[in-house]
């Protein structure tokens, strides 16, 4: 009879040579072990790589490595727009006409100028395939004057324009090449347009990098563009990989190289090593929407009982729980954003003052039901926020009943307008806060879905919504964004929680991995080694 | 003509109907469960604009009625395209071929082992029925069946990952590496072909540990048929009549128990690594494996239609094939069966 050791030895021999031919250098390597490599660990949400469509996290990241917008932003600041494509842009007195004037360096990767022509097409192409993020520029008409002259005219006043324009989707493509794959900006380009996915294949940018291989299940790899106009980046190359989420935690605590997480729910970064850097900024609100509709509820479209709710309400125990970075939310506009209401101004939970309300409309034993989405957004469970907002509302005697329900089909019962109270996270389109107003306006479209009518709101709430629409600047906007909150927290259906901290997590070595929340989350080509 | 051909030909003709069921079951399914793709694939703001919610629907046929859509779909297939994947914005067929070699290269040897493993060990419990190994073998199969895969593999991540670096995070490829030149599919065979020796041992050490949980959980249900397959021939008259006549243990063990025992331990097996090459769906998303359960989960909750009915009609593709083999070989390890 053989021992025991020596069938263990079998196994324990496999073992060793998996691990010899892991170590080993084959005579035919494909290493890129020599190249200075980025590695980012991300939990994949991607399908295009191509600037007219791309919508989702993922994607935004890599089209913003590979492609440049007419301006943007550095860093985590989402304040002060900087030029790129464009070294300068100003706005007509009557706020309906911007003017870009393209610097005269910038090259796309084959060498090739950038010119006015390449940036309408790109803008036009986006307008009219009519995907996600299409609907940030619609009413926004794009003309070429000349070489170096893009001007952009807005149906109505619209000082957002240079935001939106620096968004991933309003990247600029080489169009002479574009066209050549099939590419068209024409208005029925939705169904003319013939590229397909050869822009996951290869990029036609002038950006940073240039695209090495994708694959929307594993990896996405960037290499430096050699005949980058700027800067060069740090780093060679970029490989961007899917980690699921409940993995990168351990894949990032056990990094030994330049390596970035970008999915950590603020717990799980509280509990990491000091050795590795955490950059976060709440961005993200998360609120309650009371259904408006007599017909579905008689007490959500009640206003006392929306005033009531609201009093409830422990932000700061719900920031606890979506833990670092995380704030009580004093308005819908997060931190992150220019118009967001000052902390001072965190409503505080008043309990006594919540049962005198219900009890002043006559309202006891009240029951309602409350849909949220049965996922983990940011590392979170949102059943843990809407048991919490269950346990303080019952403390002042409503009766809450949660229903989760699985993404699609809360998607598309949110839609129909028939739920009496939903929850769910809500991030900007683009970090203006003035674009709250064109979904959450008195009928909007988000309101529209909570039966939020302007036949129903309060005149208040029209007022105050058309006050930041008249606005011409940015900054006035945003000043009418703080009087439009005020005036939301008292009339709307709407009920701010708290607001989550988008987190990026890096080696310690880097700098400039600073979480961004301008919609791509990170700027890679940024990063850098100490 | 033989039975055997004769059996195989009439298996074949019944999956071609069986196939075309899944076709319709799975379209009026999709078509039936609540959800939207629109809504599940556009922004919000984007899905409440009319002209943009009418483009996509007209970009993947969905303004057309169910019954256009589905004969149209059937039209696709017989001429060998699958559709388009609303996720990937690839040709499905592309995804499966892409997607299907990562799982099979995970299932076969975690099969493999584990039915070396459970024949092994079930067939020691047998013939240590009701003692401390039989009990210590079924308290540990118990055990792994009791284990939620998702955890299994989150534990085994902690474990040989995180605390001993034995292997590495996920994923099928360290990334200083690119894929090997494409042939099959499966990297290691393919980094064989190519002679690229050390992106074929970095495949192996990424195989390690989606084999090692696989193989665990799939020994735990396994081991439990052989045990029962096996104290039941040994209970035979025949076992009992050869143990009488003094035949050595070996040959008692291995000439008849172990063959005869093998017949219900074949179906099982068949059956299990069909549910492994479905997809291990909770292995594959933690361990960010790029095969068909991933594949099928974000199929399902995105609403992708096409890539939904891809993925259903090859899983029913493999239950039906592994079936047919599953009876290919009970015929070969038992002619009287083939014979009927």
């Amino acid at each position: 009879m053989r021992s025991l050791t020596a069938k263990l030895a079998v196994p324990a021999g496999a073992v060793a040579l998996t691990l010899a031919l892991a170590g080993c250098a084959g005579g035919n390597s494909t290493s890129n072990a020599g190249d200075q490599t980025l590695t980012v660990d991300t939990s994949f949400v991607v399908k295009t790589l191509d600037p007219g469509t791309v919508y989702e996290q993922t994607g935004n990241i890599a089209v913003h490595a590979l492609y440049d917008t007419l301006v943007t932003y550095e860093g985590s600041d989402v304040t002060t727009l900087q030029p790129e494509l464009a070294e300068s842009w100003e706005q007509s007195s009557d706020g309906t006409t911007w003017t870009f004037t393209l610097r005269d360096d910038a090259v796309f990767s084959d060498g090739a100028a950038v010119t006015a022509e390449d940036a309408v097409f790109s803008l036009n192409r986006l307008k009219n395939l009519q995907g996600s993020a299409s609907q940030t520029v619609q009413g926004l008409d794009f003309a070429a004057e000349g070489d170096d002259t893009v001007v952009v005219t807005s149906a109505t006043p619209n000082p957002d324009v240079p935001v939106i324009l620096a968004m991933p989707a309003a990247s600029v493509l080489n169009s002479a090449e574009a066209k050549k794959l099939g590419a068209t900006d024409a208005e029925d380009a939705a169904t003319s347009d013939q590229i397909g996915t050869q822009l996951d294949t290869a990029s036609l940018g002038s950006g940073p990098y240039v695209l090495k291989s994708y694959d929307p299940s594993t990896k996405i790899v960037l290499t430096a563009n050699p005949k980058y106009w700027g800067e060069q980046p740090a780093y060679s190359r970029v490989v961007i990989q899917n980690v699921d989420v409940q993995n990168q935690k351990l894949t990032i605590s056990k990094a030994k190289g330049d390596e970035i997480a970008l999915d950590l729910s603020g717990p799980q970064a509280a509990e990491l090593s000091d050795d590795l850097q955490v950059s976060g900024v709440a961005d993200t609100s998360y609120f309650l929407s009371l259904n408006q509709d007599p017909a579905v509820s008689a007490v959500t479209s009640n206003p006392a009982f929306i005033k009531a709710l609201r009093l409830t309400v422990d932000g700061e125990g719900l920031a606890k729980l979506f833990g670092e970075g995380a704030t009580p939310a004093a308005g819908l506009v997060p931190p992150a954003f220019a118009g967001a209401l000052d902390e001072s101004e965190n409503p505080v939970q008043d309990l006594d003052g919540a049962k005198k309300l219900l009890a002043d409309a006559g309202l006891s034993d009240v029951k309602v039901a409350l849909v949220y989405p049965a996922i983990t957004y940011r590392g979170v469970d949102l059943g843990t926020i809407v048991t919490k907002v269950q346990q303080d509302a019952k403390k002042a005697g409503i009766e809450i009943e949660l229903t989760p329900q699985p993404i699609n089909v809360f998607l598309q019962s949110q839609s129909e307008g028939k739920n009496e109270i939903n929850f769910s996270p809500n991030s900007l389109n683009y970090p203006a806060s003035s674009s709250l107003v064109n979904n959450m306006a008195p009928g909007a479209s988000t309101s529209l879905r909570t039966g939020w009518t302007l036949e129903r709101a309060d005149q208040s709430a029209i007022d105050a919504s058309n006050a930041v629409t008249a606005e011409l600047t940015p900054e006035g906007r945003n000043e009418a964004m703080i009087e439009w909150q005020h005036v939301m927290n008292e009339v709307s259906p709407y009920i701010a929680l708290a607001n989550n901290a988008g987190i990026v997590v890096a080696t310690s070595d880097l700098t400039g991995a600073d979480y961004t929340p301008a919609g791509w989350t990170v700027d890679l080509a940024a990063i850098a080694g100490k | 003509m033989p039975p055997l051909l004769k059996m195989i030909g009439k298996r074949l003709l019944s999956a071609i109907v069986l196939l075309w069921g899944v076709t319709v079951v799975t379209f009026l399914l999709v078509n039936v469960v609540p959800g939207d793709a629109a809504a599940a694939n556009l922004s919000q703001q984007a899905y409440d604009d009319p002209e943009i919610r009418a483009a996509f629907e007209a970009k993947w046929g969905l303004d057309q009625p169910i019954w256009v859509q589905y004969v149209r779909y059937l039209g696709n297939i017989l001429q060998g395209d699958l559709g388009t994947s609303q996720q990937t914005h690839r040709p499905v067929a592309e995804d499966l071929s892409q997607y299907v070699p990562a799982t099979i290269e995970i299932a076969l040897p975690a099969m493999a082992l584990a039915i070396v493993i459970a024949v092994g060990l079930g067939m020691l419990a047998a013939m240590r029925k009701n003692r401390p190994t039989d009990t210590g073998i079924r308290s540990a199969a118990l055990v792994g069946l009791s284990t939620p895969p998702f955890w299994l593999a989150l534990v085994a991540l902690y474990v040989f990952f995180y605390l001993l670096g034995w292997v590495p995070n996920g994923g099928r490829l360290s990334n200083i590496y690119d894929p090997p030149p494409a042939v099959t599919g499966m990297y290691t065979v393919d980094a064989a072909i190519a002679g690229q020796w050390d992106v074929f041992g970095d495949a192996l050490w990424h195989l390690v540990l989606p084999v090692g949980i696989l193989t665990a959980l799939t020994v735990s249900g396994l081991l439990r048929f052989v045990r029962s397959a096996m104290i039941e021939v040994l209970d035979a008259e025949y076992i009992r009549s050869a143990i009488a006549k003094g035949l050595p243990r070996r040959i008692i063990t291995w000439r008849h128990v172990f063959r005869a025992g093998l017949l219900p331990v074949l179906t099982v097996s068949g059956l299990m690594l069909a549910s492994l090459l479905g997809g291990a769906v909770l292995v594959e998303q933690v361990l960010s494996w790029p095969g068909l359960g991933q594949y099928a989960y974000k199929s399902a909750i995105s609403l992708d239609l096409q890539a939904i009915l891809g993925v259903t009609l090859f899983i029913a593709v493999v239950y039906t094939l592994i079936n047919l083999l599953v009876d290919v070989l009970y015929s070969v390890i038992d002619p009287r069966i083939g014979a009927k």
